[in-house]
């Protein structure tokens, strides 16, 4: 305070402000100064009696001027200052109760015009719409005349409200509150607004300035929304009642989508922000929600089968609106995968060509599936998932047959010959598979299987690509762990290993003579890595057996301590032979070398005779007598029915029985040179095949026996449901109860645990 | 018809006259618990008392033993057969 008063003297002390310096306040030092005082006027100046009435009367002229929108005859500026005045003089509340009286006089005249029954609904709310908007018209007109009253008496009483709230309220009270006019009012709207749902075309601009009124007027929620939701509710139940029965699913998506658009357009144009949660939430639940499970039934299995893009998408996008819209499409989609994949594993006949195209075929069908997911579900994790669980399912619906089926399919991807595909594309289908891998249970049938044909693969050299097989098996390694592709290591170390002894023994043999054949090659395998072979004598020609025994007598000098066993069913020679058409060179199995030799010697030969030679066969009462007489009618077959025959069988026929006579095939054409004929070697024989299905369950009882063990070692004390349930837990293949139990029992026959003297069910860990 | 080229197949294994090593209870066509392959990394020995072993096994044995070097399946003192 004091400072701004000093600051107000020195003010006045400035030399420079314009007063003549010899004022005696100038040679005033500071600090002294003397008080300047300012009187009142001795006597108050006093308005002209009349002055309220006359002035107001100015105003309300003024008023009823722009009520009647004629001119007003005094100037605005002088009005305002007219009220600035009236104002300043104690006479606001005055002022303002005249012109509430004024105003509420005129806005009630209005009602009449909309009494009349007469006039039709549209030319209703344009008059509505007409009379509102002149309204504010008139209220903005006034309020600026009156802006003074407004800014300083309406301000300081809160109580009272402002010029356009009173207008607002005058109009609600004696317009829109009357029952008759705001049920034409908002009938009129809902009318305008199911024509325009029925695809006509409306006066939107009415329509917006209607509904702001409405909600100026504060209303909209009251009057109109809830009405118009009702509205909404009901034409959207009918119609998806309706549409769901006449449309199509993918018609019908479509149609809610151009509703949700069209709704949201309105409250573009003409709703208030307001209602668009609600109405949009109507929408979806009397169009989606309501309808929800009968379109997933419907439709979703037609558009996947269809691979129908688009519509999944759009469908994906709509369900995504609601709750568990999305949860629902999901648990449909994962049971069209269980259900469409159970179709490619289903093979109760047991068809050879059935399931031969089943990996394919699960493969594409995989491709689809996450086609639609990338692209109609965005790569959503819940259907990812899904897909997941439901592909792990059904493919294990079959046990063991899928894990066979796959690993057959990666050999016919492997094998030579198959040049269908580059590297690349080799490469990614492997991928492919392994995913497919990934989901069955039974992994150590794949193993066995595999095993299997890499085996013939490496030993016929039938292999496609030694970079394909080494990226295969770096796959399984990295999915399974070492001890899973130990052994298939192990075998590819063999191969190389063989390649070193040949170089050295190639080396050997410049110092010995070569007896009849010109080259020998040896394959040497470690027993553990390879699938079991059964071992047959057979009766080779002297030659052979002489090399044979260079070549044995070589390796076992250079690794003392090993027994070499040599397995005729796996060798295989090129033969040069002369037909009356020329030469040939014939690739052949060892077996089948052996008969074609015989012919060098003969004409024509039984096949008893053949037997009797050759001994394929012979030492049947040991082993599997069916199998290895299967053995040489196989290889007769190959040679006297197959593409190429060398061998004439008599009498013809596609099966070998006893008693069949052969004979040399001595006018054998070919187009080619070299003729392979050793492809039965390649394939796999219903022996061969309950053999590896035989021993992986061999396997698998070693590991439950393991498994078992193991659980009673640590928990010492457990009954049978308890155990059974750890077991389940640990085993990674598929077992059943029963067969655990047989375990169970030939583990307490072995005395590695005892059956409680008690309860029958518990068992005890015997240490 | 004559035989140019004959690639044959052969399976190696341990001369041995059991089927499992005494000692770590392997089969002699695997190796001993400490070799990742069988083969000349991991070969089998033999004593004077007809036993063999992996040769890990009991090389590893005998260093066990404080006193007389015993084989372990018969309890005869163990000597390498040349």
């Amino acid at each position: 305070m004091d400072a701004s008063r000093k600051a107000n003297f020195s003010a006045v002390s400035n030399p420079n402000n314009g007063i003549k310096t010899h004022s005696p306040l100038a040679n005033i030092k500071p600090g002294s100064a003397k008080k300047i005082v300012i009187k009142n006027l001795r006597e108050k100046p006093k308005l002209p009696d009349n002055y309220q009435q006359e002035t107001w009367g100015k105003l309300k002229g003024a008023v009823e001027a722009i009520h009647q929108s004629h001119a007003i005859q005094s100037s605005l500026e002088e009005l305002y200052q007219a009220v600035q005045n009236m104002c300043s003089h104690q006479m606001a509340s005055e002022l303002y109760d005249e012109l509430k009286v004024v105003c509420e006089r005129y806005v009630s005249s209005n009602i009449q015009q909309f009494l009349t029954e007469s006039i039709d609904s549209e030319q209703f709310l344009k008059q509505m719409d007409h009379c509102w908007q002149s309204h504010c018209r008139q209220m903005i007109m006034i309020r600026s005349i009156f802006l003074f009253l407004d800014r300083t008496y309406v301000l300081h009483n809160s109580n009272i409200s402002s010029l356009w709230d009173m207008g607002l309220e005058l109009f609600r009270l004696h317009i829109i509150s009357n029952t008759v006019v705001q049920g034409r009012t908002v009938d009129g709207i809902l009318v305008l607004i199911e024509r325009e749902r029925n695809g006509e075309a409306i006066d939107k601009q009415l329509l917006k300035s209607l509904l702001r009124m409405l909600s100026d007027l504060q209303i909209y929620e009251e009057a109109f929304e809830h009405r118009f939701l009702e509205a909404t509710d009901q034409l959207y139940a009918g119609e998806g009642q309706r549409l769901m029965q006449a449309s199509t699913v993918p018609n019908y998506l479509h149609h809610i989508d151009r509703r949700l658009s069209e709704e949201s357009e309105r409250l573009l144009h003409y709703l208030d922000q307001s209602t668009r949660r609600p109405l949009i939430a109507c929408v979806e639940k009397q169009l989606i929600e309501q309808h929800l499970k009968a379109l997933l039934q419907k439709g979703l299995d037609l558009l996947l089968d269809q691979d129908r893009i688009s519509d999944i998408t759009l469908m994906h996008q709509l369900f995504s609106r609601i709750r568990d819209g999305q949860k629902e499409l999901c648990l449909s989609f994962a049971s069209y995968i269980k259900k469409t994949g159970r179709l490619f594993m289903i093979n109760h006949e047991h068809d050879h060509e059935k399931d031969r195209d089943m990996v394919q075929q699960i493969l594409d069908f995989k491709e689809r599936v996450d086609n639609v997911i990338e692209v109609c579900f965005q790569k959503n994790e819940k259907f990812v998932n899904a897909m997941k669980e439901s592909f792990e399912h059904f493919i294990n619906q079959r046990q063991n047959k899928p894990a066979e089926l796959i690993a057959k399919y990666v050999d016919s991807k492997l094998r030579a010959g198959n040049k269908e595909a580059t590297e690349e594309e080799l490469e990614r289908l492997l991928d492919k598979v392994m995913v497919l891998f990934r989901f069955i249970h039974g992994k150590d049938v794949f193993e066995a299987f595999y095993k299997k044909d890499l085996a013939k693969r490496l030993l016929v050299g039938k292999s496609a690509s030694v970079d394909a097989e080494k990226s295969m098996l770096s796959k399984l390694k990295q999915e399974c762990g070492g001890h899973f592709t130990s052994k298939l290591e192990g075998m590819f170390k063999d191969m190389e290993l063989s390649k070193d002894i040949m170089l050295a023994f190639k080396q050997h043999m410049t110092h010995v003579e070569a007896p009849g054949i010109s080259e020998l090659t040896v394959n040497i395998l470690t027993m553990g890595y390879w699938p079991t072979y059964t071992p047959m004598e057979v009766n080779l020609p002297e030659a052979m057996v002489k090399y044979q025994a260079i070549f044995k007598k070589f390796y076992l000098g250079k690794h003392s301590g090993r027994k070499l066993q040599w397995q005729p069913t796996l060798g295989h020679c090129v033969l040069k032979a002369h037909f009356a058409a020329g030469k040939k060179e014939l690739q052949v199995s060892l077996l089948q070398t052996l008969c074609l030799l015989m012919f060098n010697d003969g004409d024509e030969f039984s096949f008893e005779e053949i037997k009797e030679f050759t001994k394929i066969g012979s030492h049947s009462e040991i082993v599997q007598r069916n199998a290895e007489i299967g053995e040489l009618r196989r290889t007769l077959q190959s040679l006297a029915c197959g593409k190429a025959r060398v061998l004439l069988k008599s009498p013809k026929g596609k099966d070998v029985d006893d008693g069949d006579r052969f004979r040399c095939h001595d006018d054998f054409k070919h187009k080619l040179f070299r003729i392979k004929i050793n492809q039965i070697q390649m394939k796999e024989t219903q022996e061969e095949n309950t053999n590896t299905t035989e021993r992986v369950f061999q396997d698998r009882q070693y590991q439950v026996d393991a498994a078992i063990v193991r659980i009673m070692k640590m928990r010492k004390t457990l009954t049978h449901n308890t155990l059974i349930a750890e077991l389940f837990n640990q085993l990674k293949f598929p077992v059943k109860p029963a067969d655990l139990k047989k375990r169970i029992e030939s583990l307490i026959d072995r005395d590695y645990m005892e059956r409680d003297k008690e309860q029958a069910n518990q068992y005890h860990y015997v240490a | 018809m004559s035989n140019c080229r004959y690639t044959a197949v052969a399976t190696w294994r341990w001369v041995a006259n059991d089927d499992n090593c005494g000692i770590c209870r392997m089969p002699f066509d695997g190796c001993c618990p400490d070799c990742k392959v069988p083969g000349d990394d991991c070969p089998l020995v033999w004593g004077r008392c007809s036993h063999c072993f992996h040769i890990h096994c009991i090389v590893k044995w005998l260093n066990s033993q404080q006193v007389h070097q015993l084989c372990p399946m018969c309890r005869q003192e163990w000597k390498f057969k040349e």
